[in-house]
């Protein structure tokens, strides 16, 4: 299977974005609530500036009327000690009742750390003293021991970037060890589906993780060789049957023709009587090549001949079924013309002899029989780049060009699924075609440069061994 | 042809049809055999060889009481005479299966009378050689067995590949052979051109038997097909 490395490759891709993707939205998510959370003024901020604007009136110490509504709205209160006496001078309205009014250096330094009972406090610098804001017990959590080693904070970019790599590491082998395992359950599943394809017997062993899947496939794979046994036998049973008819007529047909024979060159009949057996000869010639032909043509359709594929000189194979028409001696009408280049005398390549002989001489019989009044038959065998062409033409008729397409295009009324019984060409054309389609070439039907009808038969070269 | 005394050769018929039969003697008898007997089953052919001691044996594959293929391994035990099957079978492999087992020929039905004559006189003159016998051609006689051409009352000798390629031109005398044929008859099976090499051959063997080479009436040339051997009948 090609497509698993393509696979796995776009597995990783998609996996290493939303990793990095993943960390990028967790980034920005922690700046934000930082932001949320820092950019209003900070409880340090708030406390530097009350001890910035408290000032000593006539009744003694007093905020700005700002800083007052400030602390009233977030329900702060705040005393200021004295640097000296480290007695509390002055403090804000509202104080609850249990906060000490006596404060030692300890409780000082307690208390710029952290809490006054319970209350975190912030404190800021005055002229004569210590100015303390106590906020409301759930507003704020402080960090008493806050320290940390300076060697910590100092590697913690790179303590950070190693963490985050080997993060991405573990998760790359996780993956790739669950992966490979999915893979590995698939990989029989995916061969099966390629043999069904190629139209192969199929079957997996059904356990693991796409067991199910398995026992599906093996259950087509059954109705699948179920129903090619079932149309092979049809088709057996077609070519029986054809090859059985046309075996029974064998023998009638041969006494027909023998003594027909013998009436055409018989002595003391009259010439009316030697036409009429001479008729019957004929027409007996044609049950005879008719019965032939759907024999090889239900053969071939079904795929019960047997190729003979061998390599072969095509120039003398063909040279010798023009020599065998010309020694035949039909008629007078009929002339043959070799039109190979005399330079081209072997062309191996790989072939039926049989049935490309066959073919050849169904074209030239063609050519024979829609040419009553006679025709030159032109026979050549040409290279053209990656093939071997086999021209047969001649000068008769010939066909119109609607017929042309038609031949080319329409199927023989035998291979043909349509219910149709419009007469269309012959069995001997049907041949042609299958066999050179065996031989993975291409028939081509067209006008000849000397008035009649053409034939191409295309092979390639490298024609690659096509039997069942 | 001077080929009169294979007429008199003795012809065994086997088929199970005495339609068949009686056509098969008439076309037989047409062209001149006289010596014919005929069987309608494996056990008459059996007993009728063990009679009549055929010199050619013509067999239908299916008979009632087997098939000629056993017939022919029977027939074949005893004596060895050339053996052509006559059948409505035309499949391949029984094809192969009468060569394999050294049928000279195989005739599928049906068949015309001229087709059929034509193999059995290939057949009896290519098993049956006349002691001695002359082919005579317009100027000239071969004389195969002793690889001369008598010419002027003057012998001249052939050469082997000379041989074969008139050989191979008697048998099929008055038709044309094609040049294919001639090469694998001289050379083999061979995929190297003879072409030329035949060419040569062709123009000493008319050296020998033509009174003019250059202008030849025995054995004439078919343009780019081959070559034709006429004989002059006796």
């Amino acid at each position: 299977m090609k497509s698993i490395p393509k696979l796995i490759r776009r597995f990783v891709g998609i996996m290493m974005t939303s990793i990095i993707l993943l960390i990028v939205i967790n980034i920005i998510f922690y700046i934000s609530i930082f932001w949320k959370y820092t950019t209003h003024d900070s409880a340090w901020d708030i406390a530097d500036k009350a001890a910035k604007s408290i000032h000593l009136t006539d009744n003694g110490y007093a905020l700005s009327d700002e800083i007052v509504g400030e602390l009233k709205k977030r329900n702060v209160w705040g005393i200021l000690i004295d640097d000296n006496t480290h007695e509390v001078i002055w403090h804000t309205e509202k104080l609850p009742n249990n906060i000490p009014k006596q404060y030692t250096l300890w409780d000082i330094s307690d208390l710029s750390r952290g809490y006054v009972e319970g209350y975190p406090t912030f404190t800021g610098k005055t002229e004569n003293g210590l100015l303390v804001l106590g906020y409301p017990k759930d507003s704020y959590w402080k960090l008493i021991h806050a320290s940390w080693n300076y060697d910590f904070i100092a590697n913690l970019p790179k303590y950070v970037f190693f963490a985050l790599c080997v993060n991405i590491f573990l998760m790359f082998i996780i993956y790739v060890i669950t992966n490979s395992r999915l893979l590995r359950s698939i990989k029989p599943i995916t061969n099966g589906i390629k043999d069904l394809s190629s139209g192969e017997p199929v079957h997996i062993e059904e356990k693991g993780v796409l067991s199910e899947l398995a026992t599906n496939i093996n259950k087509t794979s059954k109705i699948l060789q179920d129903k090619t046994e079932k149309l092979n036998k049809k088709e057996t049973a077609r070519a029986n049957w054809i090859a059985g008819v046309s075996h029974d007529i064998r023998t009638p047909l041969s006494m027909i023709m023998g003594y027909a024979s013998q009436l055409e060159t018989a002595q003391g009949i009259t010439e009316e009587e030697r036409k009429k057996a001479s008729i019957i000869v004929k027409q007996s010639d044609r049950i005879k090549s008719l019965i032939n032909n759907l024999n090889l043509a239900s053969k071939l359709e079904y795929n019960m001949q047997p190729l003979m594929m061998k390599q072969e000189n095509i120039v003398a194979i063909i040279r010798q079924v023009v020599v065998d028409f010309i020694n035949m001696e039909i008629d007078e009408k009929f002339s043959f013309k070799w039109d190979t280049d005399e330079n081209l005398f072997v062309c191996d390549i790989i072939l039926d002899k049989d049935l490309l002989k066959r073919a050849v001489i169904n074209l030239i019989q063609n050519s024979i029989n829609h040419n009553d009044n006679g025709c030159t038959i032109y026979v050549s065998v040409y290279e053209d780049n990656n093939d071997f062409i086999i021209c047969v033409e001649d000068s008769g008729i010939g066909v119109s060009e609607e017929q042309i397409v038609k031949l080319n295009k329409t199927p023989h009324y035998m291979v043909c699924d349509n219910n149709t019984t419009e007469q269309r060409h012959g069995l001997g054309l049907l041949i042609v075609k299958q066999v050179i389609s065996n031989h993975n070439g291409k028939v081509l039907i067209d006008h000849s440069k000397y008035g009649g009808f053409k034939t191409l038969l295309i092979i390639p070269k490298s024609t690659c061994i096509n039997s069942k | 042809m001077g080929n009169e005394y294979l007429k008199n050769k003795i012809i065994m018929l086997v088929d199970d049809e005495q339609d068949l039969l009686d056509m098969v003697v008439s076309i037989l008898e047409e062209d001149g055999f006289h010596n014919i007997y005929t069987a309608k089953s494996v056990e008459q052919a059996i007993v009728l060889a063990e009679s009549c001691h055929p010199n050619f044996a013509i067999l239908d594959i299916m008979l009632p009481d087997g098939n000629g293929f056993d017939l022919m391994k029977k027939l074949k035990g005893n004596n060895d005479y050339p053996i052509l099957f006559l059948t409505a079978r035309g499949e391949d492999d029984d094809r192969f299966k009468g060569f394999g087992l050294g049928a000279d020929d195989y005739v599928v039905k049906p068949f015309s009378p001229k087709e059929l004559l034509f193999r059995i006189m290939a057949i009896l003159r290519r098993s049956y050689k006349e002691e001695n016998q002359l082919v005579q051609l317009r100027d000239s006689q071969i004389d195969f067995d002793r690889a001369e051409i008598i010419k002027n009352n003057e012998r001249i000798p052939l050469t082997a590949k000379e041989h074969d390629i008139l050989s191979v031109l008697y048998r099929n005398a008055g038709r044309i052979v094609t040049m294919d044929v001639l090469c694998e008859a001289a050379w083999g099976d061979n995929p190297f051109s003879y072409e030329n090499s035949l060419m040569a051959h062709i123009r000493r063997i008319r050296e020998k038997i033509e009174l003019n080479p250059s202008c030849p009436i025995s054995l004439v040339t078919v343009k780019r097909l081959g070559y034709k051997l006429i004989v002059e009948r006796t």
